[in-house]
């Protein structure tokens, strides 16, 4: 074995987890058995990428991120004129996360508070939501049938219950 | 949090394999050698990405084996410095908290990586995170983000016998690689905390 080239490439998690999902149907497909420590590692991987909070948990039914969106994120984020330009591992995290608000695009973002204004860092946030959508909050019916019921709280549409 | 490696190795087929198409047996020798492996300094191997290039299979006197060089490209494990992943909660101590993925165990945050005014309750074995009067759990199987501050490796090669007598010389087998981490910074921990 020799090591060519250590880094030959940054990989985001969805084209991990395409390339995982696309050799697994191959292989159903042509009823071909894989070794079986790799069988095990896909399976798991793959259920690790599907576990909320990662952004793919719903990729199956709602398909949020294709081929196209990893560059259309890209081309949207030059567009911005941000002040200063995002790193390349700070994109990728933004990729990988898919930060539904302000409070999470800071764990990808090293330094945010002083590298871009508040206006800055929602529009980033917005983009993401635009490009790669964003899961709807689960709507609690019970609780809001209940507040409902008393006459006194009636649902304000919010982002919080779901409307 | 996963790259490309680009390897070049020498493919051994056996004759059992002849029957798979050329490429095929390739994949699944590759696969078998590396898949779920670590590295020393690279990584934990995932699976195959594509092959690049071989040569011709060549047959040795001796063995039915064709051999064929190979050069091919590994999806490794590998979060950078500074990158901020999701993991799963499994045990903690005093001395911190270990996380776990689905597909690698070997991640721990020391108590000194968790934010001020966390405490350990010796009791039910978890740490707390008070603020303003509020007690937020560590729950365990609870998932969390956290970034990631360094890396350990420890090779494995074996280093001979060891004086069984000797209860210094045994020592505990540490992990090949072993992630360490930080939940300090806003926007770590628990993921649930952070949902707007």
């Amino acid at each position: 074995m020799k090591i060519l080239e250590a880094q030959n490439a940054l990989l985001s998690n969805y084209e991990v987890y395409q390339h995982l999902v696309d050799q697994q149907v191959k292989n159903k497909a042509h009823n071909r058995r894989v070794p079986a420590q790799l069988s095990t590692l896909t399976t798991e991987v793959i259920t690790y990428l599907r576990t909320k909070p990662g952004p793919l948990a719903h990729q199956e039914e709602k398909h949020a991120y294709s081929a196209a969106s990893i560059p259309l994120l890209m081309e949207k984020l030059r567009e911005a004129n941000l002040r200063n330009s995002l790193e390349k591992g700070e994109v990728l995290s933004i990729l990988n996360l898919r930060p539904a608000g302000v409070a999470q695009l800071s764990t990808a973002i090293e330094d945010m508070e002083e590298r871009f204004t508040e206006e800055e860092q929602q529009k980033i946030v917005d983009i993401t939501a635009e490009v790669l959508g964003r899961d709807e909050p689960e709507v609690v019916d019970e609780e809001n049938g209940e507040e409902g019921g008393d006459g006194e709280n009636t649902a304000v549409p919010s982002i919080e219950n779901g409307y | 949090m996963f790259m490309l490696t680009k390897v070049s190795d020498l493919v051994q087929i056996a004759p059992e394999d002849f029957g798979k198409a050329s490429i095929t047996a390739i994949e699944d020798n590759i696969n078998a050698k590396y898949a779920n492996k670590v590295v020393q300094k690279i990584g934990l191997f995932i699976c195959l990405w594509d092959i690049l290039w071989t040569s011709e299979g060549l047959i040795g006197h001796g063995s039915g084996l064709v051999n064929v060089n190979v050069e091919f490209r590994m999806v490794v494990f590998r979060p950078f410095r500074s990158e901020v992943i999701v993991a799963r909660i499994m045990s903690q101590t005093k001395e911190g908290i270990y996380l776990a993925t689905d597909f690698f165990n070997d991640i721990f945050v020391p108590s000194l990586e968790l934010p001020d005014g966390t405490k350990f309750v010796k009791e039910e074995r978890i740490w707390v995170w008070k603020e303003d009067d509020q007690d937020m759990y560590y729950d365990n199987n609870e998932m969390v983000r956290f970034q990631v501050l360094s890396e350990e490796w420890h090779d494995q090669t074996p280093t001979g016998p060891v004086d069984a007598e000797d209860p210094a010389a045994i020592k505990q087998l540490s992990p090949p690689y072993r992630i360490v981490g930080s939940m300090k910074a806003a926007g770590l921990g628990c993921y649930l905390w952070w949902e707007e």
